[in-house]
């Protein structure tokens, strides 16, 4: 109810709205190899969390955006080459969004 | 010499060879004594029990450490504090060391005593270690991890596109694998922190 409210008064999307399980967020994220790419607030090969974070802010579309992202492999540039991106190792919908629900509030 | 006129004196039946061989053998010993005793305290504060003798190192760096890919794998083999965080050559170790006398200091007075000192410091004492391991070009990761001896063929595709890049540019380990032992500082990383190498 209270995330229903935080949503509906601050415009925030759903995987932010719910409360964020941070060590399955942080594991899940780590046993799918996230870190070596990526950081919460360093730059690496692919855009810190934060920078993602602040992206999607305020944009209705995030989680269903990033879901495609984790869970598609889709084509992205490093260094100028292109190579796919790595699918998240989980089947578990729930798992994922809590997953990018972290991401987003980063 | 003074000392050596006094000693003479003192012991006036001594021949001047019965002398110079009683100096030179408690010159030996102090010598003995001092080297051992320095060379103890070294092997000693390099060790993980010495390290996690704090509660500041215990409770917060170690905790997160435990349970990593340094600490458990499947082959048994660890990295501790000393393996990555204490220089393996003679002269980097000495200099390390009194650096690290000088952060006894903060251990007294409490500085980082609490959780919330801990954190409010953590960044700048990533930067430090890294700084220092990108200053010697990670020597500490490249003491076990030898780019030589990478097989890459067994790395995915991706792994051998950066350690390849990284071999050509001669970045640090650390440049990308951090955060690996410890919580991730909040802050800008290894990357964007411009070090004179």
């Amino acid at each position: 109810m209270l995330a229903a409210m935080s949503a509906l008064v601050f415009g925030i999307t759903g995987a932010q709205a719910q409360s964020v399980d941070t060590g399955a967020a942080e594991g899940l994220l780590k046993k799918s190899g996230c870190m070596k790419c990526h950081s919460v607030s360093a730059d690496k090969d692919g855009p810190s969390f934060k920078k993602t974070a602040a992206k999607y802010k305020g944009k209705s579309d995030a989680e269903g955006t990033l879901f495609k992202h984790l869970t598609t492999g889709p084509t992205v540039k490093v260094d100028g080459k292109e190579e796919r991106h790595d699918i998240i190792k989980s089947k578990d919908d729930r798992e994922i969004k809590n997953a990018i629900a972290y991401i987003l509030s980063r | 010499m003074g000392w050596w006129q006094n000693l003479r004196q003192r012991c006036q039946t001594c021949s001047r060879v019965t002398l110079g061989a009683g100096v030179f053998a408690a010159a030996m010993a102090v010598s003995f004594v001092l080297l051992t005793a320095g060379a103890y305290g070294l092997a000693v504060t390099s060790t993980e029990e010495f390290c996690i003798g704090c509660h500041e190192m215990r409770e917060n760096v170690y905790a997160e450490y435990k349970g990593t890919i340094h600490d458990k794998n499947r082959v048994g083999v660890r990295a501790t504090c000393p393996s990555c965080h204490v220089p393996h050559e003679p002269v980097a170790l000495v200099i390390r060391k009194m650096q690290a006398s000088f952060e006894v200091w903060g251990h007294l007075t409490g500085k980082i005593d609490t959780k919330e000192k801990f954190e409010k410091h953590r960044y700048e004492m990533a930067v430090k270690e890294w700084t220092r391991m990108k200053k010697n070009g990670s020597q500490e990761c490249r003491n076990c991890h030898h780019f030589e001896a990478m097989e890459a063929e067994k790395q995915s595709e991706k792994a051998q596109a950066r350690h390849a890049k990284a071999k050509a540019e001669g970045t640090a380990c650390i440049d990308c694998h951090f955060g690996i032992a410890h919580k991730e500082p909040d802050g800008p990383g290894p990357r964007e922190l411009k070090i004179a190498k």
